[in-house]
């Protein structure tokens, strides 16, 4: 019986955590290459869940194929937000302190956006997959959250990809090595980190999209919730790091699904943070990470 | 010369918020803006002086609160005593958190809210005849006027310690390491003893506050307790009006609460919108907050405000 729970909450633990490695993924492209505190990134999640609910209301197609248009839309919000915000930020004393109120206020304002436009009642996703539940064994998943693995994990490769094989991605790690070397080669930093800023806000769009078919229900309110779980995560991996992100946000995910089953559910929530401050004490940068000590 | 006029506007000041209970101001927004004053300062003590920026602030405060309600309703001793406990547990949980210390930024600030949820979450779980569990403690009385005068005392105590604090040694090697830790280590400053001063006066300060907030509304849950927005309201307070800067935090709060009343009564509909430009405008244009710029613009102006 036990087992049976445990081999469920690690399948769950997975999903939820491949999702929070895409979240922290995205928010870790944005610190690595800018160190840009982007407090706000929950919110273009929810974001995205709110889009492929209006996707889903419109057509009533399949919600996958709203994915493109998600990613498209929010690259393009990402990048006008770059403009608006990081260059003047990036010139601050204080980066850090001062992009995270900036992006706070930000966050404060897409909440209050959303909910003007959306009510404060949640909303989930109706989409009936057929069949509803798979069953393998004695354990049953939900077909939704084995599509939204299955596609959280083609979006993972295709990052994979276009971090490791192309070169606009090569440029975009190496940004998050050295800042500075990367503009003595001669890469225009200005227009490498408005693509970062895109791909991150597209990323997190999609990952919303993803969410709004694993979890039940979404309200205007719910970002600062994926904001804290994704800085976590990133934490854990290491900053800058993006495949290192990916692992802590399963490492966080398989945890907090363990947890579950043996602990009561608020305690089991303090899980993942009790591991991020295990994994802090044993290696400060995270498990990726380099140099966070003073 | 600004020390004394600023110990006199003190002076000043303490004297007419003493006065103000009798003259039928609504108690309420005066006890608040103390509240805030007090935070927004004790959390400049780490951020703006000692380089520190604790999202998880709001764990001495949820745990300040608690410790005087457990010590109020559980065992039966009166406020002072409950004071005492908020004091202890303050110092308590610094002590243990210092090892945070070690980190740097960003890494830090995330840990140590981190440490919040867990406080928060452990307190919540706790039976409900140690600690009230989810539903909270009911302290049984409440004296919001004795809860004003209490954080006007501990608010007056603050701002002194800070005013004290900005030109004594020990903020002098707290600017120090702030700048850059390395060096100061160097040249022979104790970092680590420095910075744990800075860390348990700060976190004192916020459990204090907690207490005597539970004493006001005689009502002490994890929802209000551990609410992250006390972190950011604090440190949103004390960066609108500068880190670093003694006034800068009293500035801040008394600006944002005025425009954050302005907006609730004029836009009730995008009020939270309205808040969130504020904050955006305010981090766009004057990022070392409303005093701190004023002394970038006119360096001169250093000889009054500090």
């Amino acid at each position: 019986m036990i087992t049976t729970l445990l081999v469920q909450a690690l399948i769950s633990g997975l999903i939820l955590g491949a999702l929070y490695g895409l979240i922290g993924c995205s928010l870790t492209i944005i610190y690595g290459t800018m160190r840009i505190v982007n407090f706000s990134h929950g919110e273009f999640v929810v974001a995205g869940c709110y889009a492929v609910f209006v996707f889903f209301t419109a057509t009533h197609l399949h919600p996958l194929l709203a994915v493109p248009l998600v990613f498209i839309g929010f690259f393009g919000l990402g990048m006008c937000l770059y403009f608006l915000f990081v260059p003047r930020l990036s010139r601050s004393d204080d980066p850090e302190v001062a992009s995270f109120l900036t992006f706070y206020g930000v966050s404060l304002m897409a909440g209050a956006t959303l909910l003007y436009f959306f009510e404060a009642d949640t909303r989930s996703l109706n989409y009936i997959f057929r069949p509803s539940v798979f069953k393998i064994g004695s354990i049953f998943i939900p077909t939704a959250q084995l599509v939204a693995l299955a596609a959280g994990l083609v979006i993972i490769g295709i990052l994979t990809w276009f971090l490791y094989r192309t070169i606009h991605g090569k440029a975009l790690r190496a940004a998050i090595m050295n800042r500075d070397a990367i503009q003595i080669v001669g890469v225009n930093i200005n227009s490498l980190s408005a693509l970062a800023f895109g791909l991150a806000i597209g990323l997190a769009g999609t990952t919303g999209v993803l969410l709004a078919l694993v979890f039940p229900a979404f309200g205007p309110f719910s970002g600062i919730d994926f904001t804290l779980i994704g800085f976590v995560v990133i934490v854990l991996g290491g900053l800058g790091h993006p495949v290192g992100a990916i692992i802590g946000g399963i490492v966080f995910g398989v945890a907090e699904q363990v947890a579950i089953v043996f602990l009561p559910q608020s305690l089991s929530h303090a899980v993942g943070f009790l591991i991020l401050i295990a994994t802090i004490a044993l290696r400060p940068a995270g498990l990726f990470g380099k140099v966070a000590m003073r | 010369m600004r020390t004394s006029i600023w110990i006199a506007f003190l002076a000043v000041s303490a004297v007419g918020l003493a006065l103000l209970p009798a003259y039928g101001f609504s108690l309420a927004f005066w006890f608040y803006l103390l509240l805030w004053i007090t935070l927004a300062s004790g959390l400049n003590i780490m951020a703006g002086f000692t380089g520190y920026l604790p999202f998880g602030y709001v764990a001495f405060y949820g745990v300040g609160a608690y410790a005087a309600a457990v010590a109020v309703k559980m065992h039966g001793l009166p406020i002072w005593g409950g004071f005492l406990a908020a004091a202890a547990a303050g110092v308590a949980l610094s002590l243990l958190f210092a090892r945070t210390m070690v980190l740097r930024g960003i890494y830090f600030s995330i840990v140590s809210l981190a440490l919040a949820v867990i406080c928060r979450l452990l307190i919540a779980a706790m039976p409900e005849d140690v600690a009230g569990g989810s539903y909270g403690i009911a302290l049984g009385f409440s004296n919001p006027l004795g809860a004003y005068y209490a954080m006007l005392a501990l608010m007056l105590a603050t701002l002194l310690a800070v005013t004290w604090l900005a030109q004594s040694r020990l903020g002098m090697a707290l600017r120090a390491i702030r700048d850059d830790p390395d060096t100061a280590e160097t040249i022979g400053i104790n970092i680590g003893s420095a910075r744990l001063k800075a860390w348990v006066l700060s976190a004192v300060i916020a459990s204090l506050t907690g207490a005597i907030e539970a004493w006001y509304t005689s009502i002490v849950d994890t929802e209000t307790a551990f609410n992250l927005l006390v972190s950011t309201k604090a440190v949103i307070f004390a960066v609108a009006g500068g880190l670093g800067t003694v006034i800068g935090p009293v500035v801040g709060t008394v600006a944002m609460l005025i425009v954050d009343d302005l907006i609730w009564q004029r836009f009730p509909i995008l009020n939270v919108f309205l808040l969130g430009m504020v904050i955006v405008l305010l981090m766009m244009f004057l990022p070392s907050g409303i005093v701190g710029s004023l002394i970038r613009r006119k360096p001169a102006l250093r000889r009054i405000l500090f």
